[in-house]
């Protein structure tokens, strides 16, 4: 307990200073509202219920890109390490698309798809794939070879040696992939709904900067931030949990 | 074969070699995009939603021949090379004071771990309240992203330094400044490398997307631009201008790695694919 | 030929009661050495032998002055230690060559922390590079070497800045059998030609008793020192691990190391 208290100290005294630092007039309240007022601010919004519809729109975006994206692109690369001829058609395609910044998908996927949700969905899933699929591929890669022979020799088909081996052993690496891909979803969802949006977590954000609510605008962009940290954190559990075996 | 025709087809598979994927993949890559051209014309989808590669290319040429092309890509990439040359160094001095020093270490400890898995550019509307529409909102929120890769690998490099090096050198001589300067930064650099490798890519990502949100000039803004007008050409103009740079940057830190990592042992560049 | 004692009879470095405690990270400090004495004339040949834990190592540090002497003293040349430098040189079991450096490179960088002009530099590394038996490696690279030619190279950097002293970390315990009884050889050799003080910690006793002119046995941990024993005998004899007097010595220094073993051991058992 007191050892968490004394790792977290430097961001209770950051904290301090931000609520005391405008308030003495060392800068603009402008500029950077005072902490307390930021928090008011927050529940402002949360009993206001802004906070809610947008974070539901936000969250079932992400979500459901970051699902299609981990499903597909985890498929993809089990298959492309499996399958030689899939191999060969995709990785240059990989190769080529993986310096790609992925926020270059936004102005196409608002072309196709407009400003709503589709678009958004469609942006993380395709930005959000790569990782996943190498982390897959990896991983598939590196699967024991004795283990996939033993599977074989008890008369296991090759699809559900596939399922059986090579899905579990490609799991760890898969996972991380997942990992990187759940940091990119909060880029890439914030990213284009401060750009190309009407609703949403980024919308508001812009929406109360261009008002000059900037208290409020201070505590939605600290309720991003302080979801994607925690987000990161829950996934790190349930990584753990789901990866017991591993020693 | 004669001897010209061989000499030019080894002086081809070097230059493909150099480009990063073997024949192989140059070959595959030629096969998808001429079936990219295939279905545009096909008629299968509008040339709306999917131009052909060939009026892409047109575009391409006609922004490179205007100037427009050197005009967005070179602000561009000034932005994101400047911040990314900040983080790197910024990040490189606080990562080895961090290493270093345990009051530093104990301060940016939370912060590093709290900030990284932060969507930080959801903070991009707030370095613009405070410092505008210019260059240097975009460079700050470069440097922002990318500082964190670099600051934890350049801990990682400095602490896994084996203290027989370091008692090494102090038994040859060097002092505490020619020791960090002569020693633990050369030590260390194999995974600082890899720290800039993971920044590089941040800072192109973060680049575009913070001149999308300002519009304006550079690659981003265009591409912004070019889908409120309903260019489709222009922006998939757009996408390939960026992933042609990003490929590029991306193989050339994969080379100067190679190159300054001669002595290494491993000689593997981190996993990029 | 028989090694007359050394010329000076003052002691060259004198450890009075030392005693150190490690405290590691985690967990509960250990006392490594307890009470420590020893005086060491100088261009002897001295070993430090005793089990896995006894402290020989730190006591190596301490002296080199990588570890600050908190318990007792150390004094080298009437001075007490305070900090390493290159009037002792260290030699490590895994080489600490600098990996981003040439052999060259690395043998050269003492030379330049000691400011000699460039000429004399070169011609020095040249000449230990020679001695070492690198010639024609100076421009390799150490992850290019073999793990005997690493330890050439790690003895060459050092010699060359001409340390009174040589402190040696069971400097051949990363090498295997042949290579290591090729380098003891030549480390006497070029011992002879270039008399220096040198402490050479082990845990071989063949090794001790082939290289030492005397053998200080430590116990298991907390170190203290058991025993010195004298084998500063007749080296020129190519026969001479199979003479007499030095498997007597070998069996009397064993005898000695391995009570302290079987206590170790034991030691082990009990905290698990």
């Amino acid at each position: 307990m007191k050892a968490a208290f004394i790792r977290y100290l430097p961001l209770v005294l950051l904290g301090l200073l931000w609520e005391i630092a405008p308030r003495v007039g060392l800068v603009s309240t402008l500029a950077l509202p005072p902490l307390s007022d930021v928090l008011k601010a927050w529940l402002r919004l949360l009993e206001g219920g802004d906070l809610w519809s947008n974070a539901a729109a936000s969250l079932y975006r992400a979500g459901a890109g970051l699902l299609l994206s981990i499903v597909i692109g985890g498929a993809l690369g089990i298959v492309m390490a499996w399958w030689r001829p899939v191999h060969v058609v995709m990785s240059p395609l990989v190769e080529l698309l993986y310096p790609m910044p992925k926020s270059a998908l936004i102005p196409v996927t608002a072309l196709w798809l407009g400003f709503g949700d589709g678009s958004k969905i469609l942006l993380i899933f395709l930005g959000c794939m790569l990782p996943v699929t190498l982390g897959a591929y990896n991983g598939a890669r590196g699967s024991d070879q004795a283990l996939v022979w033993s599977a074989r020799s008890m008369g296991a088909s090759r699809l559900r040696t596939l399922w059986d081996v090579v899905v579990p052993s490609a799991l760890p690496e898969l996972l991380n992939g997942a990992r990187t891909a759940l940091a990119l979803s909060f880029v890439l969802l914030v990213s284009s709904e401060l750009i190309v949006s009407r609703k949403g977590f980024g919308y508001l954000i812009g929406f109360l900067g261009e008002g000059g609510v900037y208290d409020a605008m201070f505590a939605v962009v600290l309720t991003v931030a302080f979801l994607g940290f925690v987000a990161d954190r829950i996934y790190q559990r349930l990584m753990k949990r789901v990866l017991q075996w591993q020693e | 074969m004669s001897r010209g025709a061989s000499n030019g087809a080894s002086a081809v598979r070097a230059l493909l070699g150099a480009l990063g994927l073997g024949m192989a993949g140059w070959i595959s890559i030629l096969v998808l995009v001429a079936a990219w051209e295939g279905v545009a014309r096909s008629g299968l989808v509008t040339p709306f939603m999917l131009p052909a590669p060939s009026v892409v290319l047109d575009r391409v040429w006609t922004d490179a021949a205007s100037g427009d092309l050197l005009n967005n890509l070179g602000l561009t990439l000034y932005r994101a090379l400047t911040g990314f040359a900040i983080a790197a160094a910024g990040g490189i001095a606080l990562g080895v004071l961090i290493a270093r020093n345990r009051a530093v270490r104990w301060f940016f400890d939370p912060l590093i771990s709290i900030g990284f898995p932060m969507p930080k550019i959801a903070f991009l509307p707030i370095v613009v309240l405070w410092f505008g529409f210019h260059d240097v909102s975009k460079i700050t929120m470069v440097v922002f992203d990318a500082i964190f890769p670099v600051v934890t690998a350049t801990i990682a490099g400095t602490q896994a330094i084996e203290r027989e090096l370091l008692w090494s050198a102090r038994n040859l001589g060097a002092n505490e400044r020619q020791l960090l300067r002569e020693i633990v930064l050369p030590a260390a650099l194999p995974q600082i490398l890899t720290g800039l490798q993971v920044a590089l890519p941040i800072a192109l990502i973060v680049c575009i997307v913070a001149e999308m949100t300002m519009g304006g000039v550079g690659l981003g803004g265009a591409m912004i631009t070019a889908a409120r007008f309903a260019d489709s050409p222009g922006v998939f103009a757009g996408i390939t201008e960026i992933a042609v740079a990003g490929y590029c940057i991306v193989k050339g830190m994969e080379r100067l790695r190679r190159r300054l990592l001669v002595w290494h042992q491993e000689a593997l560049a981190p996993p990029t694919v | 030929m028989i090694r007359t004692g050394a010329t000076n009879a003052a002691s060259q470095i004198v450890v009075d009661a030392v005693s150190h405690v490690y405290r590691p990270p985690r967990g509960r400090e250990v006392l490594a050495l307890q009470e420590v004495s020893l005086e060491v004339k100088s261009r002897e040949f001295i070993a430090l032998l005793g089990p896995s834990g006894c402290g020989k190592s730190t006591l190596l540090y301490l002296i080199g002055g990588f570890l600050p002497t908190r318990d007792g003293s150390i004094r080298v040349d009437g001075k007490p230690v305070a900090g390493p430098g290159p009037d002792r040189g260290i030699v490590f079991q895994h080489f600490a060559l600098f990996p981003w450096k040439t052999v060259r490179a690395n043998i050269l960088y003492g030379l330049e922390k000691l400011g000699l002009p460039r000429a004399e530099r070169e011609e020095r590394a040249r000449s230990f590079i020679e001695l070492v038996g690198l010639r024609g490696f100076e421009d390799s690279y150490p992850s290019q070497l073999s793990g005997g030619m690493k330890q050439r190279t790690a003895i060459a950097r050092t010699l060359a800045i001409d340390p009174e002293i040589l402190l040696m970390d069971e400097p051949f315990g990363a090498l295997d059998a042949q290579t290591r009884s090729l380098m003891q050889s030549e480390l006497l050799a070029i011992w002879e030609r270039s008399r220096k003080t040198v402490l050479f910690v082990t845990h071989d006793v063949q090794e001790a008793v082939y290289l030492a002119e005397r053998v200080v046995v430590m116990s298991a941990r907390p170190g203290r020192v058991k025993a010195i024993v004298d084998t500063n005998f007749d080296r020129s004899d190519p026969q001479v691990f199979k003479s007499k007097m030095f498997i007597e010595k070998v069996d009397e220094i064993w005898g000695l190391v391995r009570a302290e073993a079987l206590a170790y051991e034991a030691m082990q058992k009990e905290s698990r």
